[in-house]
């Protein structure tokens, strides 16, 4: 969010604050250690999301967003293990021992649960409808894998596209909207996200998409830097940076690999 | 256990405690530190001593105390002997750090420069055992979590009491480095980060153009007596 | 944690407590010239004759030093030249470093810099590399940089300073040389306390006409001695950490020619023949002139001066040693660790064991000390510790009555933090303190370029003389450190390149000796210390020497 993926960070916090629902920075938080450890006896990679927990408890807030997929679900698994499973917690708080314990108090949000329910605001701030752009929208795993973290539908999920209609974009039917881009082995198996990100990319194009649409730094990363080793240069959006030029608002979009001002240039969305 | 010495029974006037040095028991009187009640008890440092103020982090102990299963970390030349307390002495770090040139870690031409150098920073499981073995009560893992997300500068500033004695680093589950990481982030901060002087720079090109060589020559050649009256007679900067 | 002040000295605290408001704003007149100089006589350690020997050998015969340095000066080596094979070279290198402090590791850095490799330098050190006086330097360091301060206003301040005393070209280059080590600081990250506009954060010091003090927090020393070694690492220069050097090494031209180094775990012996050797050993504050307590690190045992001495080098101002007012009295665990002058500067005043102001907090840090030392020894209105030591007041809540509450915490973190670990808060408790032995004013002999009148031979830093004549100025002792630390790196690289060495000799330990025994001179001590010894006494009358034989 700090470095490679600060245009969703910026494009967030513009539009949030647009919509009257700022977002404001933790004043500490830890790394949540991107994947979710799913071994029963694992309470140590449970330590860092339960942290954040902590954080905002002794902050004296009851709710968390997070932006990134990967953070939220691990933050909710975590948090939701912390609840449903008494031991656990007690484990937990034991070896947290002189810092404050965790209640269990606080609940974990995506931006989509906030969006949601939304929908007259956004309307409301669309000064630009985006018309001519076609897009295919994009969830990968982390926002609806396990079911019960899940923002929308598993198998059928439509949150992204009720969203983006609400900015005049054409949605395409996507099937391959939950498919997995690669993930973490972009570190050291790129061979495999770039198999990934061809047949995800080929489909969508094939399908008339002139961008793809996503809420998830790493799937942007994979996405967009690996269409390289393709025939394709799709630019890779996050819905904020949609809704902020939909909205009119400043954004520079400096860390795409595939520069997407052409074609925004196009479409007579930029000057 | 070690046997009771006979005589150990004697000295009334000053109230002793008893220690144990790496296992063998020596008794100490009430109130020395770590450092002094060791040189007491015989022992000549060579290593496990620095400073003896706090400042150079040569002197990590790890001790505990009676009735305690917990154990605890501290400086040697700041710590005072307790009854019952069994301890020993980390002569040495053997710490890997990073090389690097600073004229080449400019942090916006990388994404994240310390994670570049010490990808392990991002094992930290945030289990914050690092904090609690900092002699200098600085936030460990907070600063940790800072150059993970590649905030330099709150990682320099968070950092900044660091005597580098390497109690974070022989804790860490993940094996982090974390005082030498720190160290790179905070001469990144002071080189790249904070705003230079300018005062200094315009300085730095008086005296290399010679402007100040005519007015100090004639000082250093002005005969005594001339030299303290002008010495006096200085203005003086007041207070404010 | 310990238990705070003991019952009988809260009683005097009580006294100091009640005194407090009244004295709040009452100003304590500052001495005369006459009262001054009575009171230095009297009480001054410096102006004490019976803690002073005069030489009777080596290059500055019939000057006179402390007790403690001329006992060692007089010593024997401690090697036998006869048994030390000086053909068997194990290092062989452009530039030897002695001392890996604050100077050590500048000199390295600036031979570097001026062509030498890496592996033509060595650092010898007898404790950690950064172990040092450095280390431990909380105020800051001047440098003239400030539009309305020149370098010529500093070479005033610090040669008025230092009563005159010192050698002009040494001032000189301290203060011309002052805003260009600023700047290699700043190219290397060293994180000054800066204003907004980039410009520094600058202090007034005793005795500097303009705010000149550049600190980083209470922390200053440090933070320049890791970065200096962060440095000094990033290129890999190669450091022998616990392996002094115990004698300089000439050749049969008489030029310095390396070192005779010991591993202090092994005791074995490493000959080191060096084109350049440049002493960077610090000061002598462990000797405990006078049983002063000290501010100093574990390691400042003055080998330098012994070393440099033996070999030919004279030295100068040694006669005077900076005692600072106020080192910690109490509790004894950090006796004689500095207080800074910093907590007089924000209101604290010394008061005696009956609570009564009996000096300005603000006089010359010499008159400061012998008010004290008065105040205890010559009117008994001292505090005596439970272990003997005396003290006075020094009346830290005062500074949070005077600038609010929080002022203490915000202003001097690390000394809080120092006194919370024993129970004492130094925000509703006085501080006890006595004046401490804490800087080594004299040294070797140099010329402005680093080098000593003996070819081959450099020095830098606290180990030699001149800069700051019979007394120093806060803040010079760590600019001292960098302009000659450099100076010497720099002219030890240029004379390494033309240098040519003959064959290694230790005569002039042999000759030292023989002047030993020509002067009448018994003696059965060996040089240099290393080391001080703070063993207890039952342990070592006990202590079992056993020689091991091949």
């Amino acid at each position: 969010m700090k470095t490679k993926a600060s245009d969703y960070e910026t494009s967030a916090m513009k539009v949030m604050e647009k919509l009257g629902q700022p977002l404001v920075e933790m004043e500490d938080w830890y790394c949540c250690g991107a994947v979710q450890s799913l071994t029963e006896d694992d309470i140590m990679h449970q330590i860092a999301p339960i942290r954040t927990m902590c954080c905002a408890q002794e902050q004296g807030e009851d709710e968390v967003v997070t932006l990134c997929d990967m953070c939220y679900n691990v933050l909710r698994q975590a948090n939701d293990r912390m609840k449903d499973k008494e031991d656990d917690l007690e484990t937990m708080n034991e070896f947290l021992d002189e810092d404050p314990d965790y209640e269990g108090g606080v609940e974990v949000y995506h931006l989509f649960h906030i969006l949601k329910g939304m929908e007259d605001e956004i309307k409301d701030a669309v000064e630009m409808p985006l018309d001519d752009l076609v897009v295919a929208p994009y969830y990968g795993c982390m926002l609806l894998r396990p079911d019960n973290v899940a923002v929308d539908e598993t198998e059928d999920p439509e949150i992204m596209e009720d969203m983006l209609e609400l900015l005049g974009v054409k949605v395409l039917e996507n099937p391959k909207r939950t498919e997995c881009c690669g993930s973490y082995h972009t570190v050291n198996r790129s061979d495999i996200v770039e198999k990934r990100v061809e047949d995800i990319v080929s489909y969508a194009v094939e399908e008339g998409a002139e961008a793809i649409v996503l809420s998830c730094p790493l799937c942007q990363f994979n996405l967009d830097f690996h269409q390289r080793a393709t025939d394709f240069d799709v630019p890779i959006f996050y819905i904020t940076e949609l809704m902020a030029l939909a909205f009119g608002l400043d954004i520079d979009m400096k860390n795409h690999k595939i520069d997407p001002r052409s074609l925004l240039k196009e479409k007579g969305i930029l000057e | 256990m070690t046997p009771d010495k006979a005589e150990d029974e004697g000295n009334e006037d000053v109230e002793m405690v008893e220690i144990f040095v790496m296992g063998k028991r020596y008794r100490v009187p009430k109130g020395l530190t770590i450092m002094t009640a060791l040189e007491y008890a015989g022992y000549k440092f060579t290593r496990g001593c620095g400073c003896r103020g706090g400042f150079c982090g040569a002197c990590s102990t790890v001790f505990r105390t009676e009735d305690e299963y917990k154990l605890k970390m501290d400086l040697a030349c700041q710590t005072a002997v307790e009854d019952g307390m069994f301890l020993v002495q980390l002569p040495f770090m053997p710490a890997v750090r990073a090389m690097y040139d600073i004229e080449e870690v400019e942090p916006e031409e990388h994404d994240n420069i310390l994670l570049d150098h010490y990808p392990e920073i991002a094992r930290c499981v945030s289990c914050n055992t690092c904090t609690k073995a900092c002699p200098q009560d600085i936030e460990v893992m907070d600063y940790v979590q800072a150059a993970l997300r590649g905030d330099v500068e709150r990682c320099a500033d968070l950092s900044f009491d660091c005597i580098q004695c390497g109690l974070c680093s022989i804790r860490c589950p993940a094996d982090i480095k974390h005082y030498h990481m720190a160290q790179m982030a905070r001469r990144i901060t002071g080189r790249y980060i904070h705003e230079h002087s300018d005062e200094l720079e315009k300085r730095v090109q008086e005296i290399k153009n010679g402007e100040y060589d005519e007015t100090m020559k004639e000082m250093v050649e002005m005969e005594i007596d001339k030299l303290k009256k002008t010495y006096e007679e200085r203005d003086i900067r007041e207070e404010g | 944690m310990a238990d705070g002040y003991p019952k009988y000295m809260q009683e005097s605290i009580k006294k100091v407590e009640e005194t407090r408001e009244e004295r709040m704003d009452k100003t304590y007149d500052r001495m005369s010239p006459s009262e001054g100089e009575e009171v230095l006589n009297n009480f001054h350690p410096d102006y004490k004759e019976e803690g002073k020997a005069l030489l009777k050998i080596g290059p500055s015969e019939g000057k006179k030093v402390p007790t403690e340095l001329a006992k060692l000066l007089r010593a024997r080596s401690l090697v036998d030249p006869s048994k030390i094979d000086l053909t068997q070279i194990d290092y062989d290198v452009d530039v030897l470093i002695i001392g890996g402090g604050g100077a050590g590791t500048v000199a390295a850095l600036w031979s570097l810099y001026e062509g030498i490799e890496p592996e033509d330098i060595l650092i010898s050190t007898k404790l950690r590399h950064g172990d040092s006086n450095s280390m431990m330097a909380q105020g800051g360091i001047q440098a003239a940089d400030e539009d309305e301060d020149s370098p010529v206003r500093h070479y005033l301040d610090a040669i008025g300073g230092g009563h005159f005393t010192n050698v002009p070209e040494l001032v000189k280059a301290l203060t011309i040389d002052g805003p260009k080590i600023l700047k290699w600081h700043e190219e290397l990250g060293i994180m000054y306390d800066r204003e907004d506009d980039g410009n520094f954060v600058e202090l007034p010091g005793g005795g500097t006409s303009r705010y000149r003090l550049h600190s980083s927090g209470d922390y200053t020393g440090m933070e320049l001695m890791r970065v200096l070694r962060d440095e000094s690492e990033n290129f890999d220069i190669p450091v022998l950490e616990f392996t002094p050097a115990v004698e300089l090494l000439k050749d049969d031209k008489g030029q310095v020619a390396g070192a005779l180094l010991m591993n202090l775990e092994t005791n074995e012996y490493y000959v080191v023949r060096a084109k350049s050797t440049i002493m960077a050993t610090g000061g002598f504050g462990r000797l405990h002139v006078q049983s002063f307590p000290t501010t100093n690190h574990y390691g400042a045992t003055g080998d330098g001066l012994i070393m440099g001495y033996r070999a030919g080098v004279p030295i100068r101002d040694l006669d005077s040693v900076q005692y600072h007012p106020t080192g910690a009295a109490f509790p004894d665990q950090i006796v004689g660790l500095l207080v800074t002058e910093k907590v007089r500067s924000l209101g604290a005043q010394p008061v005696n064991v009956d609570g009564e102001l009996f000096v300005n907090p603000l006089e010359p840090r010499d008159i400061e000390a012998a008010a004290i030392i008065r105040e205890c020894k010559g009117r008994e209105k001292g505090v005596t510790t439970p272990t003997s030591m005396q003290g006075v007041w020094l009346d830290s809540p005062l500074i949070e009555m005077k600038s609010g509450e929080g002022t203490i915490e915000d202003t001097l973190p690390a000394m809080v933090r120092q006194y919370e670990r024993f129970g004492i808060d130094i925000t509703k408790e006085p501080i006890l303190v006595y004046p401490t032995l804490h800087y080594q004013n004299g040294g070797l002999v140099i010329n402005e370029d680093g080098s000593t009148p003996v070819k081959g031979l450099f020095a830098g830093g606290e180990v030699e003389g001149g800069v700051h004549g019979k007394n120093r100025l806060m803040g010079n002792s760590l600019l001292d450190y960098n302009v000659f630390g450099r100076r010497a790196g720099i002219n030890a690289a240029k004379h390494a390149r033309k240098a040519s060495l003959g064959k290694l000799t230790l005569d002039h330990v042999d000759d030292y000796n023989k002047q030993i025994e020509d002067a009448g001179i018994k003696t059965d001590r060996k040089a240099p210390l290393l080391l001080p010894e703070y063993r207890g006494e039952e342990v070592l009358r006990r202590h079992l020497d056993v020689e091991v034989t091949l």
